[in-house]
């Protein structure tokens, strides 16, 4: 627009020099009819160039009204093609066919003052490889996810430690769990040992549970519709922990469903302020015929969580405490010539092996518990005290029906305290070192020291059962 | 006589289970901004809980049970989206029980779904820290992206709510006119940041940094999500003497003591700011929030040292 409007006026002033300096007189008439020709000419381009003018401000205006519309635009404007119709999130890309996969390396270098205590992964002396973990998990269809665990450690090759399924979409807050998992027995006991906030699992959960709390069967668990957070967890399984390993469930299969394992586990939350907050739960199993066992705990978790920036990040205070009541049957330290043919004869009734007149029994009720705080400092870094008392039976359950030995009468009733120190570099990584002293009836007392090195490749969640 | 206690208990528990009067649906936000968005665009026709709090490390929300009854009886949670919530909800709508809203469902309402991501990271690879792999997902501290944050929440609650779309719409449509009213006032508040040298604590301050033209020269993390070590700390006291760093940002949820000496071995001034809303005295809202951060940042420049 510029270049016409110039071209215009100059061609204007350029018409009016000709028409001042054009030669001779008798052109002057002409002249004069040429230059008022020429004069309207000019008063006509500069009509013209004010009307240019004036467009010109309107199509800047109309450019201005346009540039912030493309700017209040481009604010307000979806991703475009990144969006398919329907889309109500941003989700990583997930291949259906690949599960999510982990994998946790615990290592650990042990010393006691016994100088030896056995394997390095159940407290002796030396270099241990304690947990390498699969952890394979993935939704299955609408209604199903599954996962699986799969662990090995110095001492034994891997095996399946978990294997389950779990609904997703039942209705009235149910959820049913089914498979080889850990059942929800108590707060540490269905806990994975990487997951520990210590380097090894409470003696009184290793004595009266028999470690993880590793079942098979079928667990139901049901969310209250209310504001109160209840949830209650029922399930019935073949055994649970140390029973696996027992003789009569575990060589002979279950019988009947006297002889199964049944399970109830309610648990209620409260937050008590801001910050601070306490979770209560009890455990009841039982296993009706068989070895009569009944199972009772209780298990409180109080935390302060104040969720801030200051050195001081919270504290977990949990104290977990049972009551193990179970008939055993009556040991002596010899080659037990009964069982040997009981064992070759399938005929024989299950309830034969039990039979108090076949083996004799007595019931032995014991119990344990630990009680430990964490508190939480930096970032990274956290450190902890823990008491833990358990008692075994007076004599012995050993787990073979030929060989029966009892164990030393004296170590029926162990104290455990330990101090730990957690450092995390970075949320994969984690080194961890504790000292215990062990304090056995009758034996000499025992100092261990451990340091754990822990590292997890991949995204490693057990989720919200260990929070 | 045997029916008594079940009869007592139960008008209590439907008394828990009850919406409050007006509001149509129970909506969990994930943290205090998407709550406060959530208010000002559904008004009474909401009612919001939220999970988080404002001055806590988003990365490090505590998993309680009382929020898993929340999720379960909600018809939608907001979250903020791009992965900001992986470290806590998860965990929480695994034993929520309410396949309604489960990510992808109508009922989840991605607040990130009209941002454009930045810093996405071209690998996954751990040794670069703990990346969020959708992109950095701090885009709330940015007012236009909070424009697109409440898009994306009125169009989830219409789509959950249908029969509330005029309420939605005329709330976004009002909100909207707030913030753009703000945006322009932020715009010649915040000119003084224009080419100011400043590190951060964690990698949060991207999405500010770009509307309001702050050069950052590094954080005082090693990584993301990854302390600060004593050879990064001296590279990056180094660079931040080589840029002329006027400002050190220390996130609420971070502790003080090391930006304090960072700024200290510098000359820089350390300036508090909040990543999520709530997380300052003062900042109930989400436009309370940004503009305390603007005016923080501001204020420190006018007593911040020249290195």
């Amino acid at each position: 627009m510029d270049r016409h409007r110039i071209a215009r006026v100059g061609l204007a002033a350029g018409l009016a020099s000709c028409a001042c300096f054009a030669p001779g007189v008798n052109a002057r008439a002409a002249d004069a009819s040429d230059v008022k020709a020429l004069q309207q000419e000019l008063a006509a381009t500069q009509g013209e160039l004010a009307q240019t003018k004036s467009e010109l401000q309107e199509t800047k205006d109309t450019l201005n009204a346009l540039k912030q519309r493309v700017e209040a635009l481009a604010a307000a404007a979806p991703a475009g093609p990144s969006l398919a119709p329907g889309t109500t999130a941003h989700l990583a890309p997930v291949n259906a066919d690949n599960p999510a996969i982990s994998f946790v390396v615990d290592t650990t270098a042990r010393s006691n003052s016994h100088g030896d205590g056995g394997s390095p992964v159940d407290g002796g002396n030396g270099f241990a490889l304690r947990s390498g973990e699969l952890f394979i998990s993935a939704p299955i269809d609408p209604f199903l996810r599954g996962y699986a665990t799969i662990n090995g450690n110095t001492t034994q090759g891997f095996d399946i430690e978990e294997a389950a399924v779990v609904t997703t979409a039942l209705p009235w807050n149910l959820t049913v769990k089914g498979g080889r998992y850990f059942a929800d027995v108590g707060r540490l006991s269905h806990w994975h040992d990487e997951a520990l906030p210590f380097v090894d699992r409470p003696p009184s959960l290793n004595r009266i549970i028999g470690g993880e709390s590793r079942a098979e069967g079928v667990e139901v668990s049901w969310l209250a519709p209310t504001e109160q957070f209840i949830q209650i967890t029922g399930g019935i399984y073949n055994s649970i922990g140390e029973q696996a390993g027992t003789v009569l469930n575990n060589t002979f299969g279950v019988g009947s469903y006297s002889e199964l394992t049944y399970l109830v586990h309610p648990t209620t939350y409260f937050d008590l302020t801001d910050t601070f907050n306490v979770e209560v739960g009890g455990t009841y199993f039982a296993v009706p015929k068989d070895n009569d066992r009944h199972l009772y705990g209780v298990d409180v978790t109080f935390r302060h969580q104040p969720g801030t920036s200051g050195f001081y990040q919270g504290t977990t205070l949990g104290i977990e405490w049972m009551w193990n009541n179970q008939r055993f049957a009556n040991q002596t330290p010899q080659f037990n010539a009964a069982a040997a043919p009981l064992l070759t004869n399938p005929a024989l009734p299950f309830d034969a092996i039990t039979n108090p007149q076949v083996f004799g029994s007595r019931f032995n009720t014991r119990q344990g518990g630990y009680a430990y705080f964490e508190s939480f400092f930096g970032r990274r870094f956290s450190a902890g005290l823990r008491v833990d008392y358990s008692e075994a039976p007076a004599d012995n359950v050993n787990t073979s029906l030929l060989y029966i030995a009892p164990l030393s009468p004296n170590a029926d009733q162990i104290l455990t305290y330990s101090m730990f120190v957690t450092w995390m570099p970075s949320e994969f990584h984690r080194l961890r070192l504790q000292l215990d002293q062990i304090v056995a009836r009758g034996e000499p007392d025992d100092q261990r020291i451990t340091l754990q090195w822990t590292a997890f490749l991949g995204s490693h969640s057990h989720g919200f059962t260990t929070r | 006589m045997a029916l008594r206690p079940v009869s007592a208990t139960l008008p209590l528990l439907l008394l828990t289970i009850a919406l409050p009067a007006n509001a149509a649906i129970r909506v969990v936000a994930t943290f205090p901004d998407l709550a406060d968005m959530t208010r000002q665009i559904g008004g009474e026709r909401v009612d919001v809980v939220t999970i988080a709090e404002g001055n806590q490390d988003p990365h490090k929300v505590p998993v309680k049970p009382s929020f898993v009854t929340k999720l379960n009886r909600a018809d939608a949670v907001v979250v903020m989206g791009l992965g900001l919530e992986h470290a806590f909800l998860p965990p929480l709508l695994e034993v929520a029980r309410n396949a309604k809203i489960a990510p992808g469902e109508s009922g989840y309402i991605d607040a990130s779904l009209y941002v454009t991501p930045l810093e996405v990271p071209t690998s996954q690879n751990r040794t670069q820290g703990e990346l969020h792999p959708l992109g950095n997902p701090h885009f709330n501290l940015d007012p236009v992206q909070g424009k697109l944050m409440a898009r994306a929440i009125a169009e989830g609650l219409e789509r959950v709510d249908p029969d509330g779309a005029q309420t939605y719409q005329a709330g976004l449509a009002r909100y909207n006119a707030l913030l753009d009213r703000k945006i322009a006032e932020w715009a010649k508040l915040a000119a003084p940041l224009r080419g100011v040298k400043a590190v951060s604590y964690h990698p949060d301050l991207i999405y500010l940094a770009e509307r309001y033209g702050i050069e950052l020269i590094g954080t005082i993390e090693t990584k993301p999500g990854v302390p600060a070590t004593p050879a990064h700390l001296e590279e990056l006291i180094d660079a931040m003497k080589q840029h002329k760093t006027q400002l050190v940002v220390r996130e609420v949820a971070y502790e003080l003591p090391l930006a304090q000496t960072v700024a200290e071995r510098t000359g820089a001034r350390v300036v508090t700011i909040s990543t999520l809303t709530g997380g300052l005295p003062g900042t109930d809202t989400y436009i309370d929030f940004i503009e305390a951060n603007l005016r923080a940042l501001v204020g420190a420049l006018s007593t911040a040292g020249s290195p």
